[in-house]
């Protein structure tokens, strides 16, 4: 089998292992979900490696006869495929996504003790969805993962989660759902009007006025960009993120904001920006400001909340705005820190909620209130809180700060009114987060159960080292990284340049009538 | 025509070629038949169930024989065999199928000797729905609704012991009674205009001026109306929750899925009697439709009267395609198109609709209460496949991909995006997101409330029929749903 349906569906073997093993064998059942995590990590590392950035190009694509499509394309049908592929702008999702899930796995032997053979199988069966929507080249193949990879994480809070659990995951799904389902009339009208479901293809033909006219490419950015900015979020769609974020368990939070959000970022750059780039364009200054109302926003709510968790679950929002303005910037710089900010956000937002799902299955509460002192009696855990604190706030030689800068200059390069506005969000991350910090780990120890707290075990620091690692690499040779994008960035940068000389030709030809001398007419028309 | 002598007429009609054409409708129709002998023959009770099998599975091979090879239109143009007729057929029989597996032990002790009348009204159910959807003819039509029809008023009031169940066979009577006059109207409306009841030539007619007579119009709308009310569309769907509530389960399974497939199954290919100007009409119908199902399922607490509301909705979504083929300027080729979006929707709806009646069936059994929203709590716990088997039918009612459900969606709004009918698909869509509020308000009873410690000794064993007739059900569903290929390469 090829190496990327193995990637796919390795964990799905995995979920029908562990469902078929018998529930009260919870150790046997931890130890095979942890295995199949740990291959697909290590097939995913692989083929990371083998990844050539350099390259524009699909790699590693699978490709198979799935059904056919009756009567869209002219009458003849529209064959519908099976295809996996990889480039620039999916390869580190995948790898991100690889690298997490053991290590989700492996934070669930803190929290997760009741129903464990349920909560493994869906755990399994979110890695298949979610890998399914980073490598699908088909856009059914992806509708199918994109909407599949809703139904674990609502299993998942809906069971495990906190008090309010049941509330928060309905209104996850719904939410979500709102979005897919009016991308999904957006996604049988394009493939209606092209004919075509491969998502290569389509890149070209989706921009292509001959094609689709500009009218019906403006509503069909709308509904994919509604999709994706729920699922974000982008304010003002953020309000599940909160409630899913403070419900979910730990496992939960740590797959929601190191993964799955991603999710959403990655569409509207693959789909919202890469079928459309001239809409985008034109929205260019819709979409900056909303992520940089989202930077700040985010950031003012995460400096009111008391319940710490909530408070990482808005700086989410805050940090994902980064993300939302950087990428419709649509510049070059912006484009590849927006991506690599996206794997930033993964690590030390997931990084934050393991610990604070550490210190939560210690002491039961969240309120920073009931803290304090906490670096006195838990030494490791306040240094492993500070790195991650800072990684989260930007400090340079970490990866926040290589994210957010190239997002920030690509910005400034775009609109600097928007790019002034965020730059405010990296002084508000920096107060919310500082002072939370120090709230938490430092004060004198004034509660008598937080001097009885056991400081973190091998497992604990075992499974937060290679985050860790991840980020300072990250801080200091991010080419490392960002040399994957190369390919797949440049040509993105290409197809937006072309839409821009497009999009001028298009007003300058308005501006032709019959008065307009024979000469200019001409030239016009062969310049298009 | 004319004929030299009534033979002539007679050959003339009923050719050899018309058997393999009316062989499924003959089957039923003998089987039928034999359930009321079996009664009067000393010892041949026992093979009641053989019977009732032997006659379904042959319906389903006869159907399955006229798939490859129909026989087109036989009887002088007043039936016709195509390949959507086989496959309607072959739905029919499965359905009918699946709902009798579910039956079986439903009833209890007291009905035990009135179970092979029962099994005679099942089995005029299917053989008047395969009438029905392959009549060209208004008549013809009207006799398989009727077929149909009088045999589930009957059983509709089949637990005689229970108030409700009584009120519901009167409710459905009366409402189908209303309906069939409407129809009735219609149809003679239709002939005093045209001076034809066959299909073939009326459809031959449109384009004539005859056709936009106010005569023509006011008997295509009643004829429509008629049709309207047993596919519960709004408003005429007030009679959904109370009838399908109140009749025993495995007949709520046979009118939720059968009849509304079948009443499409003629509907779709006679909607050319509606101007091209009623598009906005039905457009807005289907859509008030799929609201007032939603919205009414929406505060149920009752599963069965949930499920009851939300086919009124699911007829409305299939409406949709009717509006996307008048807005085609009443086009063949999208109406075939509409004709198989509707088949597909209605075949994952069969699966699924079947299945979660039938689970309820099966949980009513255990006391009543269990069929509403608390009864089911923690029912995971208990009896895990069967939460999983529900989880899944609630999954694809809800229209999520991987099953039935969702390809079901994709196909019917095509057909409006193919018109350029964004709004309305888009709407469209939106409702599908009210009603999985309420499809997962049963997950979360399920699997996320806890478990009512009272109420663990009610544990009745899954009965082998019931979990067969489960097991396909999600076969079915997961199959349209993975692999909709398959169902698609029979329309061809």
């Amino acid at each position: 089998m090829d190496s990327l349906t193995a990637l796919t569906f390795l964990p799905l073997v995995g979920a029908l292992i562990v469902l078929a093993m018998p529930a009260a064998k919870e150790k046997a059942i931890r130890l095979v979900a942890l295995a199949t995590t740990l291959v697909v990590a290590v097939l995913g590392i692989a083929t990371y490696l083998a990844f050539d950035g350099a390259s524009a190009a699909l790699q590693g694509t699978v490709e198979a006869a799935w059904f056919t499509l009756p009567y869209i394309g002219g009458g003849e049908g529209v064959p519908v495929h099976f295809r996996l592929g990889m480039d620039g702008l999916s390869v580190l999702m995948v790898g991100l996504t690889a690298v997490m899930m053991p290590i989700v796995i492996l934070s669930t032997y803190g929290h997760i003790h009741t129903r464990v053979k349920e909560f493994f199988v869906w755990m399994l069966v979110m890695e298949t969805g979610m890998l399914g929507v980073f490598l699908s080249m088909d856009l059914v193949l992806f509708y199918v993962f994109w909407e599949v990879s809703l139904v674990p994480l609502y299993f998942l809070v809906g069971i495990w989660g906190g008090a309010n659990r049941l509330y928060a995951t309905v209104k996850f799904f719904l939410y979500t759902v709102a979005g897919s389902l009016v991308m999904l009339v957006a996604i049988i009208a394009l493939v209606h009007m092209t004919g075509s479901t491969d998502i290569g293809r389509l890149m070209e033909m989706a921009s292509n006025t001959d094609i689709v006219s500009l009218e019906n490419q403006s509503w069909m950015f709308f509904a994919f960009a509604l999709a994706f900015a729920i699922k974000v979020p982008v304010i003002p769609f953020h309000t599940w993120l909160a409630d899913a974020h403070t419900e979910a368990p730990t496992s939960g939070s740590v797959l929601l904001a190191g993964v799955l959000l991603k999710m959403g970022t990655y569409g509207l750059l693959r789909f919202a920006i890469g079928f459309f780039p001239m809409m985008a364009l034109q929205n260019r200054e819709l979409f900056m400001a909303l992520g940089a109302i989202g930077i700040v926003y985010g950031a003012l709510l995460a400096m009111a909340q008391t319940d710490i968790k909530r408070l990482v679950a808005c700086s989410s929002v805050s940090h994902l705005g980064f993300v939302v303005m950087g990428m419709f910037a649509l510049t070059e710089t912006g484009l590849r820190g927006s991506v690599l900010q996206m794997v930033n956000h993964g690590l030390s937002t997931g990084l934050l909620f393991l610990l604070i799902g550490m210190i939560y299955e210690r002491r039961h509460t969240r309120a920073i209130a009931d803290f304090g002192g906490v670096a006195l009696s838990m030494p490791i855990f306040a240094f492993f809180f500070i790195v991650s604190m800072l990684s989260s706030v930007g400090l340079p030689g970490l990866n926040g700060f290589v994210g957010e800068f190239m997002i920030l200059l690509g910005s400034f390069e775009a609109s600097p009114l928007w790019g002034t506005i965020g730059v405010t969000g990296v002084i508000f991350g920096a107060i919310y987060l500082l002072s939370a910090t120090r709230r938490l780990l430092f004060g004198p120890l004034t509660r008598k159960e937080n001097e009885e707290l056991q400081d973190l075990n091998l497992r604990e620091v075992g499974l937060m080292v290679p985050l860790v690692l991840l980020c300072v690499w990250i801080g200091f040779k991010p080419n490392d990284f960002l040399s994957e994008l190369d390919g797949s960035i440049d040509a993105l940068v290409v197809r937006i340049e072309a839409a821009e000389t497009q999009l001028q030709l298009d007003e300058t030809a308005l501006f032709l009538d019959d008065s307009t001398p024979e000469p200019a007419v001409a030239l016009v028309e062969a310049a298009q | 025509m004319t004929f030299q002598s009534t033979q002539d007429a007679f050959d003339a009609a009923f050719s050899t070629a018309a058997l393999p054409a009316v062989l499924p409708a003959v089957i039923l129709s003998v089987g039928a038949l034999l359930m009321l002998l079996i009664e009067i023959v000393p010892g041949a009770r026992a093979s009641r169930p053989i019977v009732v099998l032997a006659t379904l599975v042959g319906a389903l091979f006869a159907n399955f024989t006229q798939l490859s090879d129909p026989a087109g239109p036989v009887l002088d143009g007043i039936y016709a065999s195509t390949p959507e007729t086989a496959i309607w057929g072959m739905l029919f029989a499965a359905g009918a199928l699946l709902a009798w597996v579910y039956s079986i032990g439903y009833y209890g002790e007291k009905a035990r000797p009135f179970l092979a009348e029962h099994d005679m009204l099942f089995l005029s159910a299917p053989a008047g729905m395969t009438l029905m959807v392959c009549s060209q003819d208004l008549l013809m039509f009207f006799v398989g609704l009727e077929l149909l029809s009088l045999p589930l008023y009957a059983r509709a009031a089949f637990r005689r012991e229970r108030h409700d169940s009584v009120e519901a066979g009167l409710k459905y009577f009366l409402l189908g009674a209303f309906a069939a006059a409407t129809y009735l109207f219609g149809a003679s409306l239709l002939y005093l205009a045209t001076g034809t009841i066959s299909v073939m030539e009326l459809k031959m007619m449109m384009g004539d001026t005859i056709t936009t007579t106010p005569v023509f119009l006011a008997g295509a709308g009643l004829l429509v109306a008629g049709i309207f009310f047993k596919i519960s569309v709004f408003p005429f769907h007030m009679w959904v929750p109370d009838v399908y509530e109140g009749s025993p389960t495995p007949v709520t399974t046979l009118m939720a899925t059968g009849t509304k497939a079948a009443a499409f199954g003629f509907l779709i290919p006679i909607s050319f009697l509606l101007p091209t100007e009623a598009t906005g009409l039905i457009a807005a119908i289907a859509l008030l439709t799929m609201a007032a199902g939603n919205l009414g399922a929406l505060v149920q607490t009752n599963i069965k009267r949930m499920l009851a509301y939300s086919g009124v909705a699911h007829a409305g979504t299939i409406l949709l395609v009717i509006a996307g083929y008048l807005a085609s300027g009443r086009d063949d080729a999208i109406g075939e198109q509409a004709l198989h979006a509707a088949l597909f929707y209605l075949a994952a709806y069969l699966f699924t609709s079947t299945g979660s009646f039938g689970l309820l069936a099966m949980l009513e059994r255990d006391g009543e209460d269990l069929t509403t929203m608390r009864g089911i709590r923690g029912l995971a716990r208990r009896r895990p496949a069967v939460a999983a088997a529900m989880t899944l039918f609630m999954l694809s009612l809800g229209g999520i991909p991987a099953t039935g459900g969702f390809f079901g969606k994709w196909f019917v709004f095509t057909v409006l995006v193919q018109e350029g009918m964004y709004g309305v698909a888009i709407l469209g869509a939106l409702m599908s997101v009210v009603a999985l509020g309420y499809y997962l308000r049963v997950i979360v009873n399920l699997w996320m409330e806890p478990l009512d410690e009272a109420d663990t000794g009610r544990v009745a064993p899954v009965t082998l029929p019931a979990g067969i007739a489960t097991a396909v059900c999600a076969l079915g569903v997961l199959v349209l749903g993975l692999m909709p290929g398959w169902f698609l390469d029979l329309l061809g």
